[in-house]
């Protein structure tokens, strides 16, 4: 994060807010720190899992092996995202690379869905007859996550079709460095719940 | 240079505005109007409080169901009203009105800046906001009445529609509401952070920023770090009520009915809910400190005492706020030694508070004071943070919040911190800024019979309650009289009724001056107050961009008001240090 | 028709002042003045304000401690309740003592340093010394507070106590059920899910020593004597609060919850120093629905003879429950 704290004998260097650069880096700082909050509420959940979990009568559930591919594709998926600033360099199309990430995203999506069928057939539930509080938290962590990986879907159309439309330069491609910051930030998140949940 | 010749419509410059100036103003407005709405509901409550179960010609305000054949106060409505007054009084009057109005206003031009760092995302925050509110306000005409489990909405009161039925559609839209209303200040919240840290203008360092800036750098972040906890707790609630999981709800028979839920714990619900109710409270106070602080600094003509001290003191509250949530737990059943804890982090946060009150008082010593209506409430201020903060040490004390939890003695605690020490600190903020949001000046003699009403009713509806509840009263009873022993209270819940609808009374005063200023007021001159922060070095008449030239420099702290060899008792930030003057 | 009548009063109200307040400002356009600057003739009125509210704020307080002194409970009725009326009388008189010097303090300042045209401000911006001063005071303190608080929270908080009499106290909206674990000294199991029919409380009847439990709806309990009450209920949370023994504990469905206590003083007692009308009352302290503010039942303390001979005479579930 980009924190300007001045010293005095700085103070001449310092420029004014018309420097788009200022904006620029104001609006990466506003993006992590949204990202800051949305990790606060997953904390908020988690501690209320570790919480609960410790009361007992807390069915122990096996994570569907569906998620550990979902965790590889996501993985994959920011991993294109490093490529994007050599392209942009070399003036290359980013269309490919961010397509894919669209695509792979979309996947993610669909493992996830797998990975609730999966738990539903082996009489893991969200609510209802057979359910446990561990089921139920299980279900809403990772759909807390794919809603967020929603957003995060809906900007990557954006950044494809801008991609395609070639608007992406190597001076001026900031909504797709946030794009690529948020994405980055969903696959961290997943990461940790994933290692949470198998782990704790 | 500022350059903003696009075409204002009435649209874009009132509704659609980007400019921060007009998004202060959007949230003041509907602040106030909140403000006026939670009055009338405690109104309303205390009426039926020193005559229970008559009717009363207020009552008329209500929609139809909430009376019973007599013309009283239906007991389940009687609920409603407490905890919509709360929910609104805490968030939107304390919280949006407070920090979105100032925080909006005076931070791109106490720092120098142009606007916020996303004017776009500041709008959004409004809209928000002003969806939330639309919709918290359509759950009061539905049938089933708004939710009515109290602000602090505990389940299962509030995840069953059967135990009272403002936990049905009511709660649903409250918990909708809520949902918007953190949205809309996150997004305020990112952008108060990141334009205070990355916008400020030449010569700004963080040494210089004015007090108030502080005060709302730190409440944004306490913000961030907090409400998303709110959101999860009210996640697991939504799922409870609506989809059947058992994460609060274990063990209930309702309405005669056994319901399925298993494993579940109302206490699960607490901490997350104090996780953010607690800093909440914080999110309300230091605002309006810092607004205190600038205004008693302005008005004294003396810096303000002991700048890192209250930085310091800032910082060390915000810390602490967020490992003290358990001391509105303490009567739960928790681990004995968890209280202890709880009890000794609670009682430490009292350490900064003094200080910041001792600050205030060295401040005031050996002052040339200046009495504008924003340094009365300024005064207020300290007075109700005083008292106020007294009672929480007898709270913050596990043993003795044994006979005192949920009486009205916390009734009279929490009022005097937030609904005066907050309150006296917005109303400082308006009549010290007014002339720059305006342009206008309100006028000061209505202001003064503002201050002095309000001062004494306040006193006269709280500080009786401290007495009601030391004689065992417990809080949200629709009436004292059901329990002999609470016969001789009767005589004191009408002092206080009376005091709170004089009080009531005193605000038509600021309404209406408020109103006829932004109007008919005279004109104010570019720094009315004689102030040395960047926002009164702008013109009158408010323009995109806040300067028409270039930015100002800063060359100096917030505070030279009658620095020894100045010709003036005040002395601008970006005035430049004279020959052989050394910077404080 | 009131309604209409109203409208039209604060109508002509505002009306009014804007009349009143336009006739203000245009005489100060003749006169030449700004009626909105602070004037030296202001700071003096508000400044004696400020020190006529010293003599009554204070003299507000000090009523209000003098004339409902004996509306507040009386001293406690209960062991650990002596020692918390104790700390809070410490409490009270620290925070008292501070808020009579700090509130006048203020006061007296904003009376004693009003502004006038042609004083100057002392530009005093620091001094370190005094902010170690005014932090390391109230954390001294605040410690000694804090350890003293803790001691008595512990002792409140024990419930490790032999030989104690085991209630259960059942909360459900809105009234309260009290179950007497019997000879035995345990309570029988229960589960909600057996509430049905005159089992109100969901007694395992299975379990071997629910059948010497008795269920009342008035507590009687022998003086000087610790009791263990156990928390439970049926719907919502609740809170049991007994304010004259210093006695409170949320009840919480799915939970179990209890407090020990040791009454001191018998309900004849009280009656004669309180009045003839007085009464143990149990309320409920969290709210919890629309008669939130009706949910009472009685506690009776008693001479232990009196209290063998109502126990005697009360009903079994193995009598009230089971087919005979």
């Amino acid at each position: 994060m980009n924190v300007k704290t001045v010293k005095r004998e700085d103070l001449d260097k310092y420029s004014n807010t018309e420097d788009k650069r200022l904006v620029n880096i104001a609006l990466k700082s506003m993006l992590f720190i949204g990202m800051v909050a949305i990790s606060m509420f997953f904390a908020g959940l988690t501690s209320a899992y570790i919480v609960r979990k410790a009361e007992g009568n807390w069915m122990e559930f096996i994570l569907p092996d569906w998620f550990l591919v979902s965790t590889m594709v996501i993985v994959l998926s920011s991993f294109l995202l490093f490529f994007v600033k050599s392209r942009l360099k070399n003036n290359n199309s980013v269309f490919g690379l961010v397509c894919s990430v669209l695509i792979l995203g979309l996947i993610f999506s669909f493992f996830q869905f797998k990975g609730w069928e999966q738990l539903i057939s082996e009489g893991v539930f969200l609510t209802g007859e057979g359910s446990n509080v561990a089921g139920s938290f299980l279900y809403v962590l990772t759909l807390a996550h794919l809603a967020h990986l929603f957003g995060g879907v809906i900007a990557l159309i954006f950044a494809t079709v801008n991609a395609k439309l070639r608007r992406y330069t190597i001076d001026s491609y900031l909504s797709l460095k946030l794009i690529s910051m948020y994405w980055h930030f969903l696959t961290i998140l997943w990461v940790l719940l994933f290692l949470f949940l198998k782990f704790l | 240079m500022s350059d903003h010749h696009h075409k204002e419509t009435f649209i874009t410059k009132y509704i659609f505005c980007t400019d921060h100036k007009m998004i202060a103003k959007q949230f003041l407005i509907t602040g106030m109007f909140m403000a006026i709405v939670g009055m009338l509901m405690s109104a309303i409550f205390r009426v039926q409080l020193a005559n229970p179960g008559e009717a009363s010609v207020l009552y008329n305000l209500l929609p139809g169901g909430w009376l019973n054949e007599a013309g009283g106060l239906n007991p389940d409505k009687y609920l409603a009203l407490v905890t919509m007054h709360g929910t609104i009084l805490v968030f939107w009057v304390l919280t949006a009105g407070l920090s979105g109005t100032f925080a909006n206003f005076l931070i791109p031009l106490q720092i120098g800046a142009r606007d916020m760092a996303s004017g776009f995302i500041n709008m959004l925050s409004y809209w928000f906001f002003f969806i939330a509110t639309v919709v918290l306000l359509s759950s009061l005409f539905v049938e089933s009445g708004p939710a009515s489990g109290g602000w602090t909405i505990y389940p299962p009161l509030s995840a069953l529609p059967q135990a009272i039925p403002g936990s049905g559609t009511g709660m649903t839209l409250w918990l909708l509401s809520i949902t918007l209303f953190v949205v809309g200040s996150l997004l305020g919240g990112l952008n108060y952070i990141v334009t205070i840290l990355n916008l400020r203008t030449k010569g700004m360092s963080m040494q210089r920023l004015p007090l108030t800036v502080w005060a709302l750098l730190i409440t944004a972040i306490l913000g961030v770090l907090s409400f998303p906890v709110l959101l999860s707790c009210g996640l697991l609630l939504l799922f409870d009520r609506s989809f059947g999981t058992s994460f609060y709800l274990s063990d209930i028979i309702i309405n005669g009915e056994a319901l399925h839920h298993a494993g579940g714990s109302p206490i699960l619900f607490e901490h997350l809910f104090w996780f953010l109710g607690h800093p909440e409270v914080y999110i309300i106070l230091l605002p309006a400190l810092g607004i205190v602080s600038e205004v008693i600094a302005v008005n004294s003509r003396k810096p303000i005492f002991g700048y890192k001290a209250m930085v310091g003191a800032l910082l060390l509250i915000a810390f602490l706020s967020f490992i003290v949530w358990g001391h509105h737990m303490f009567m739960t059943g928790m681990n004995p030694f968890l209280g202890s804890v709880f009890t000794f982090t609670t009682l430490l946060i009292a350490i900064p508070s003094a200080v910041k009150v001792f600050n205030y008082l060295a401040t005031l010593w050996r002052a040339n004071i200046r009495f504008t209506p924003a340094m009365l409430f300024a005064i207020g201020t300290v007075s109700a943070f005083i008292t106020g903060g007294l009672t929480g040490l007898i709270l913050g004390d596990s043993a003795l919040d044994i006979n005192v939890h949920d009486t009205y003695f916390v009734v009279g605690h929490f009022h005097i911190v937030m609904g005066l020490s907050a309150i006296y600190g917005m109303f400082a903020g308006v009549y010290h800024w007014f002339p720059k949001m305006y342009g206008k000046m309100m006028n000061k003699n209505l202001g003064y019979l503002h201050f002095w009403g309000t001062f004494i009713c306040a006193y006269g509806v709280f500080f009786p309650m401290h007495f009601l509840g030391l004689a065992g009263l417990p809080r949200r009873y629709y009436t004292n009289s059901n329990f002999p022993m609470f016969d001789g209270l009767s005589d004191i819940n009408e002092i206080i009724t009376f005091f709170a609808l004089a009080g009531a009374i005193f605000q038509a005063v600021f309404i209406f001056n408020f109103v006829y200023s932004i109007f008919k007021g005279t004109k104010a001159s570019k720094n009315p107050w004689k102030s040395n922060t960047l926002e009164w070095t702008t013109p009158i008449e408010r323009i995109h961009g806040n300067w028409p030239g270039d930015l100002p420099v800063v060359k100096r702290w917030a505070y030279d008001y009658s620095k020894p060899g100045m010709e003036d008792d005040f002395v601008p930030q970006d005035v430049p240090l004279f020959e052989g003057e050394k910077e404080h | 028709m009131t309604n209409i009548l109203i409208a039209l009063v604060v109508i002509l109200t505002i009306a009014a002042l804007v009349q009143l307040v336009r006739v203000n400002e245009l005489l100060s356009e003749i006169t030449n003045k700004d009626t909105n600057a602070v004037t030296d003739d202001d700071n003096k009125k508000n400044g004696i304000l400020f020190l006529l509210t010293i003599p009554l704020f204070m003299g507000f307080v000090v009523w209000q401690m003098v004339t409902w002194d004996h509306l507040l409970l009386p001293p406690a009725s209960s062991v650990h309740g002596a020692e918390i009326d104790s700390l809070m009388k410490v409490s009270m008189t620290l925070i008292l003592v501070v808020f009579f010097i700090l509130t006048p303090m203020l006061f007296f300042f904003a009376y004693k340093y009003r502004g006038k045209k042609g004083n100057t401000a002392y530009f005093f911006s620091h001094n370190n010394k005094l902010e170690v001063i005014w932090t390391v005071v109230p954390t001294i303190i605040l410690t000694v507070l804090i350890v003293y608080g803790l001691k008595t929270w512990d002792r409140a908080m024990n419930t490790n106590v032999s030989d104690a009499t085991v209630i259960e106290i059942y909360s459900k909206q809105f009234d309260w059920t009290a179950r007497y674990s019997g000879l035995d000294k345990v309570l029988g199991k229960s589960n909600y899910r057996l509430v049905k029919g005159k089992n109100v409380l969901g007694v395992d009847m299975l379990d071997k020593n629910a059948s010497d439990d008795m269920v009342v709806k008035e507590v009687h309990l022998p003086v000087n004597k610790p009791v263990l009450l156990m928390f439970r209920s049926r719907d919502v949370i609740h809170s049991a609060f007994l304010p004259h023994f210093r006695v409170q504990m949320n009840c919480v469905p799915g939970l179990s919850t209890q407090f020990a206590f040791t009454p001191t003083k018998t309900t004849a007692q009280m009656k004669e120093s309180e009045g003839d009308d007085f009464e143990y009352v149990l309320l409920c302290n969290k709210i919890c629905g629309s008669a939130h503010f009706n949910m009472q039942m009685k506690f009776i303390i008693e001479s232990e003879e009196d209290y063998n001979k109502w126990i005697s005479s009360q009903k079994t579930l193995q009598n009230t429950l089971t087919l005979k």
